[in-house]
């Protein structure tokens, strides 16, 4: 060491640290329950249960007049009332105004966001319970793993897509054209299948499988979106529906809602689908030393045709 | 920071586990069991017990477990040791989420008979009314994975009311099952159906009660796999006319008298054949009856899509030696939250 020589030895910087205003991203799973559903809304002072309706529609039996001049015998109208409860969600966060005061980043403003990051995140955790709860699943059989349900095939995402068209289910994507580029296939319009990041391997082994990357255009795809299989498009998550020691040998089960549209719906109550709030320290504080910030909800959720949803139950295989 | 009492109260213990609802979380949970506390009992009891949550780190207590203090045979002398010490007892398990698969060992079956109603063999601490999911059969593939709501329940067994076995071709010689809670995270749920009857109002048997999720006039859709046999039924939407809670069965307005029968698939084609048969909750019809006054349509409470259950609650184990206490024992409990 050369001496004489003021250097970071003998003369260390006086605040050997600094703070970088480019903050880490805060983890956040893929949110891929809530699209896909049709959006009502609840108006406040008329009770927490949204009734929705649906007409059936007349029978197309018979109906030809055979000049006698005696009247077809007349339908009954049938309608389908679908109901669901509204329910409250918060969650708090209280702060030391110690904190605030020494801490460099903004926090108040941090936390805010992060509020506001649990509230999408818990919306789409409900939305995904109502899939996995209410809707009959079809146990895939088409796999090599020797489990029931198998892992995910060909045929019985086949099957799905043929029961939902038996229902006259429409499709929620439209189709991505066939371009001239190499190693690309065009998507027919699609039905909507959420699954697990757990089977992303099993979901690459499918027959017939196209990889996002290799549709014929990229613009306008959502990033939690992995593949095309016959006709339905996968969206993955890695908080999608599973449940422990259901299968046949006592595997995880994971459930792949696969829908058209309005086969589920998200009600907002009026003026309070996402509430941000600040509670200041005299408010929260004997001494004004604790401030609080809150978020909260409201949601209501229902399957409002069983006829446009179906879905696979699958096990791992890879 | 200090602790606030949330909430407290008493209960006249069954002998069977206690749920007891805690809305805004908490983080220390205390049970006394006020009958057996001044007594020198003939048996081992735990008198009081604690349970701590997860604001204290390290110290937080794992499922099934907690502080207990336990007086042996014959003596008030306690004993401070936790439940999980051997000898282990059931005790204290916070649920944050539904539905909840219990977190214990896989329990063995030794014998599902095939009769009707089906009748389990196998050493339990379960309890009237309890769901649990059957796995790993032999013998029975065709159920593999089923939940099924017990009854008529014994230490060595119990009987599933919902499995009308008899047409099986044989037997299961072992299998096993799994406690999860009687609610899905969203109700109405879909339910198993183990059983439809040919008739001109078919009479649907499902693997558990279905008066604990449905009411008269709600509708379901049936979604029935070739291997269950009556395809006719598959994709059909019937309302419900009648419910029995003694048979697990619903009633609904679907003529099947002329559909193909019912049946479960050979275990021998498990697991190639599709399963399981279930119905959906598909709405309701609304109706009212001026001659006899019947109103369907308007139950706001099991009707509406909703939580299946209520989150977080503290499940506290039932027994002598856990802190929901033997049949007949006074249990006082409070719970804490540390406040700021």
């Amino acid at each position: 060491m050369a001496l004489g020589i003021t250097n970071t030895n003998n003369m260390a910087p006086e605040l050997p640290l600094q703070f970088s205003e480019d903050l880490l991203s805060t983890p956040m799973y893929n949110l891929i329950h809530s699209f896909g559903c049709d959006m009502h809304f609840a108006e406040a002072h008329i009770g927490k249960t949204t009734r929705m309706s649906r007409y059936e529609r007349l029978s197309t039996d018979g109906g030809q007049l055979d000049g006698s001049g005696i009247d077809p015998a007349p339908e009954v109208v049938v309608r389908s009332d679908i109901d669901a409860t509204m329910e409250i969600y918060a969650k708090t966060v209280v702060i030391n105004e110690q904190v605030t005061l020494y801490e460099n980043d903004k926090v108040l403003t941090k936390f805010t966001a992060l509020l506001g990051q649990w509230l999408r995140e818990k919306e789409d955790l409900l939305m995904r319970d109502l899939y996995s709860s209410s809707v009959s699943y079809v146990n895939a059989t088409g796999g090599l793993n020797g489990d029931q349900p198998s892992e995910i095939s060909r045929n019985d995402v086949n099957n799905i897509e043929r029961i939902l068209l038996g229902n006259d289910a429409r499709t929620m994507l439209q189709s991505v054209d066939a371009m001239n580029k190499f190693n690309t296939s065009p998507t027919r319009d699609a039905f909507i299948a959420l699954a697990n990041t757990d089977i992303t391997p099993d979901l690459q082994n499918v027959s017939g499988v196209i990889l996002k990357a290799a549709y014929p255009a990229q613009e306008g795809l959502r990033p939690e979106e992995y593949c095309s299989i016959s006709r339905f498009r996968f969206f993955v998550s890695s908080k999608a529906a599973k449940i422990p020691g259901a299968s046949l040998t006592g595997a995880t089960v994971y459930t792949i809602p696969m829908y058209g549209l309005e086969a589920a719906a998200k009600i907002d109550q009026n003026s309070y689908s996402a509430i941000l709030g600040y509670r200041p320290p005299y408010v929260v504080s004997s001494v004004a030393q604790n401030s609080q910030l809150y978020a909260k909800f409201a949601i209501a959720r229902a399957i409002t045709n069983q006829n446009w949803i179906s879905g696979l139950n699958v096990t791992q295989r890879l | 920071m200090a602790f606030t009492i949330l909430d407290g109260g008493s209960f006249l213990s069954t002998g069977a586990g206690v749920k007891i609802n805690i809305p805004s979380s908490c983080d220390y949970f205390k049970t006394w069991n006020i009958t057996q506390m001044p007594l020198a009992p003939a048996t081992p009891v735990v008198v009081m017990a604690d349970w701590f949550g997860e604001k204290f780190g390290l110290g937080q207590t794992a499922a099934n477990d907690g502080l207990r203090w336990k007086k042996s045979a014959n003596t008030s002398v306690l004993n401070l040791d936790t439940f999980a010490t051997s000898t282990a007892s059931d005790g204290f398990t916070y649920i944050k989420t539904v539905p909840y698969v219990e977190a214990q060992a896989a329990n063995a079956i030794t014998a599902i008979t095939a009769a009707s109603p089906a009748v389990v063999s196998q050493t339990n601490t379960y309890a009237d009314g309890d769901i649990v999911r059957i796995y790993n059969t032999t013998g029975m593939l065709q159920i593999g994975g089923m939940p099924f709501e017990i009854s008529s329940v014994s230490g060595s067994g119990y009987t599933l009311t919902g499995l009308q076995a008899v047409g099986f071709a044989a037997a299961a010689t072992a299998g096993n099952t799994r406690r999860i809670s009687k609610y899905a995270a969203v109700d109405p749920e879909v339910l198993y159906v183990t059983e439809v009857t040919k008739a001109s109002s078919a009479v649907v048997r499902f693997s558990v009660d279905p008066t604990r999720y449905y009411v008269v006039g709600m509708k379901m859709r049936f979604s029935i796999p070739a291997s269950m046999g009556m395809p006719e039924l598959n994709g059909l939407t019937g309302v419900i006319t009648a419910l029995n809670a003694t048979n697990y069965t619903a009633t609904v307005d679907i003529d099947s008298s002329a559909f193909s029968t019912f049946a479960f698939p050979a275990s021998t084609t498990s697991p190639t054949a599709s399963l399981f048969a279930t119905a959906a909750p598909a709405g309701a019809y609304t109706s009212y009856n001026p001659l006899t006054l019947v109103q369907t349509g308007y139950d706001f409470v099991k009707q509406p899509f909703h939580s299946g259950e209520f989150v977080p609650y503290l499940f506290l184990a039932g027994g002598a030696q856990s802190p929901a206490g033997a049949s007949g024992d006074q249990i006082n409990w409070m719970s804490y939250k540390l406040e700021v």
